[in-house]
């Protein structure tokens, strides 16, 4: 879709008028920005925190107790939280102050609209970009490549190529890149022999690790001190995870039905199948389970009190924790990694793959103590007795934090990830 | 001119043939005026109008309450050679109003197309439209009868409005009623329990009130 056809003059009337609509767009911009920080806000009021026992009975909401026989508060439909009566909107049909904020925002913001066009046309890379945006956009950067010749001085580019040349033949390279292959092929061997119950991502991490090199030995060729360096390095990296693995395994040993255990029991396990299936195919298919959709979520620090706020808005186009019944209770679970002990969790949404939980949660922490600790924000089915199937996971890391006591830190939606560590290299760069 | 001093931004969007009267009617709908004379659209443009929208569904948590709506009404060119670029513009918007010219049978037998253009390329495969045959005004040269149009209309499951931008007839009307549809079908898409493909399983519902047809199979 392009402007070409279009006489000179008849151009410049659309694009006038595009620009009349990009104005109309910025204030429209602008207005949901803020409907979404005051939602923010009122999420952050109902607050839950890692300190508080699950147990107590108060409004999630206000955080006022619930009486046992007295005000004991209702369970909300959209949240499934135990509200008090002043925490309420509407009547019969009441939902709790923040769900009812939330459906408000997605009405007023247009959002369902983007999500119905989505569901249409989910070949659009960005949902909220217009048709009106997007060839604004085209014809802005034309114009600006019409003006400034983006042609480089074609001596510098034979050089380059004189030089890539040079390098791609010389025996040093050559030689290199044998080396550095055999190695990696022994120390892979290596690893799956020796380590029985070696987490299978520990693998993805090499083989990313040989990515590496060899884009690293196009530039200098290395010597092969240099590639075993770089092999013990990869291994060195994967020790706290062998440690944590094993750790796992004392808890599945001594489990006894009780939650905790069951939980982690069941994510080891997943992750073993589930790391293997990514090496074989990259596609993240692990029992049958293949890890769509994608997670809100948004992380801001609090200096004033110390702690990391998580939100967990909503989850969209789950995977089917029982792909037989097409069914799905999922929640989702937090850890600051390496911390096992943080865990967090949201209710269980029943019978949907477009959960919406909308709970902040509260973590105390220094701020410098983030340094090196990554959130893991897992989305499980909870299926009868106490089954967990594993939905897809999103690792952030916490550290490179520079948002001083931002007030708002935005929601996003990242996509959800089958268990592995390249989910985390991927999201490094953010 | 424009603030962000509004509760909803809704988009909607004029189509039908050249000449059926879309820029004229949208002239008359946002500054009362008429302008008799016959300029062509460019591509598309779009004019603006800030209404008070009162709830009219008593089921609604919101019943009964106002809200500022600023409408942005886009105006296409009807002429074939501007299509490819009309039409892109359809995906944008949450509603339609297909025009036709009462004085035009030709108008009226394209309005079938125009009908499988917003099917392809609209935001769902059953948006809101309202159809609306214009110059009602000119009685003498009427070629499309009220019975017909209505009957289109009732094939479609959408309304009908004889509409005239000369005097003004229905106008409002017409922008009024394809607002409401897009406002129902928004608190629509909103509660509506998640999709279920494989099976509509009713029992999965969690807590749905009276199980009202649903529009909104997009």
């Amino acid at each position: 879709m392009d402007l070409s056809f279009l006489k000179v003059l008849e151009r410049e009337r659309v694009l006038e008028v595009l620009h009349r609509d990009k104005h109309l767009r910025k204030i429209e911009e602008e207005r949901i920005r803020k409907m979404k920080c005051d939602l923010q806000d009122l999420r952050r009021k109902g607050a839950k925190s890692y300190a508080r026992q699950y147990g107590e009975r108060t409004c999630a909401r206000c955080q006022r107790p619930l009486g046992k026989f007295w005000n004991t508060g209702a369970v909300c439909r959209g949240c499934s939280h135990r509200i008090c009566s002043r925490c309420r909107v509407g009547v019969a049909d009441w939902k709790c102050t923040v769900c009812h904020a939330y459906r408000e925002v997605k009405i007023r913001s247009g959002e369902w609209f983007l999500e119905e066009k989505a569901k249409k046309f989910s070949a659009t890379k960005d949902k909220y970009e217009t048709v009106g945006e997007k060839l604004l956009n085209l014809y802005t950067v034309q114009r600006h490549i019409a003006v400034v010749p983006p042609t480089p001085p074609p001596h510098l580019e034979q050089d380059f190529r004189g030089k890539f040349r040079e390098l791609k033949n010389s025996k040093a390279f050559t030689q290199s890149m044998e080396d550095l292959k055999d190695c990696f092929k022994s120390h892979i061997r290596k690893f799956s022999n020796s380590q029985h119950d070696v987490r299978g991502d520990l693998l993805t991490v090499d083989l990313n690790q040989k990515g590496t090199c060899f884009r690293y030995s196009t530039q200098k060729s290395l010597s092969d001190t240099d590639i075993s360096k770089s092999c013990s390095l990869s291994k060195r990296e994967s020790l706290p995870n062998l440690f944590k693995k094993s750790k796992d395994s004392d808890h599945e040993g001594s489990s006894t039905g009780a939650e905790e255990e069951t939980s982690f029991s069941s994510e080891h396990s997943f992750n073993h199948r589930g790391s293997i299936g990514s090496i074989g195919t990259e596609s993240g298919v692990f029992e049958g389970i293949l890890v769509t959709g994608e997670m809100e979520l948004a992380v801001a620090y609090n200096s004033g009190s110390s702690c990391l706020e998580i939100t967990v808005g909503a989850c969209r186009n789950l995977t089917y924790g029982n792909s037989k019944k097409k069914k799905s209770h999922p929640y989702v679970k937090l850890y600051v990694l390496p911390d096992k002990n943080s865990k967090l969790k949201t209710a269980v949404k029943k019978n949907t793959t477009d959960p919406v939980y909308n709970e902040v949660f509260k973590y105390n922490i220094e701020r410098h103590l983030l340094f090196g600790k990554r959130l893991q924000a897992s989305v499980w089915h909870s299926g009868p007795l106490k089954r967990k199937v594993f939905l897809g996971e999103v690792l952030l890391p916490l550290d490179g934090w520079r948002q001083e006591n931002s007030t708002f830190q935005g929601l996003y939606w990242y996509p959800l990830c089958p268990k592995t560590e390249t989910g985390t290299a991927e999201y490094n760069g953010h | 001119m424009t603030d962000g001093d509004y509760d909803y931004l809704i988009k909607l969007l004029a189509l039908g043939d050249s000449g059926v009267g879309k820029t004229t009617f949208l002239y008359r709908y946002t500054d009362n005026k008429f302008n008799p004379k016959f300029i062509t659209t460019v591509g598309i443009d779009f004019r603006e109008k800030r209404v008070v929208y009162t709830a009219s569904n008593p089921n609604g948590t919101t019943a009964g309450k106002t809200f500022k709506v600023h409408l942005q009404l886009w105006d296409t060119a009807g002429q074939e050679r501007f299509r490819s670029l009309t039409t892109a513009f359809f995906r944008d918007a949450m509603g339609f109003l297909l025009m036709f010219d009462l004085t035009s049978q030709q108008s009226f037998l394209n309005v079938r197309n125009w009908m499988s253009q917003l099917q392809a390329n609209a935001y769902c495969e059953n948006p809101d439209i309202v159809l609306v045959g214009n110059k009602a005004d000119l009685a003498d040269q009427r070629e499309v009868q009220e019975k017909q149009a209505k009957e289109l209309a009732d094939k479609y499951g959408i309304p009908y409005f004889e509409t005239s931008a000369a005097t003004g007839a229905e106008v409002d009307k017409a922008v009024i009623t394809l607002l409401d549809l897009v406002m129902k079908r928004m608190e629509q898409c909103v509660d509506k329990p998640p999709a279920d493909p494989a099976n509509g399983n009713g029992a999965a519902k969690l807590g749905e009130g009276a199980p009202d047809p649903k529009r909104c199979a997009c």
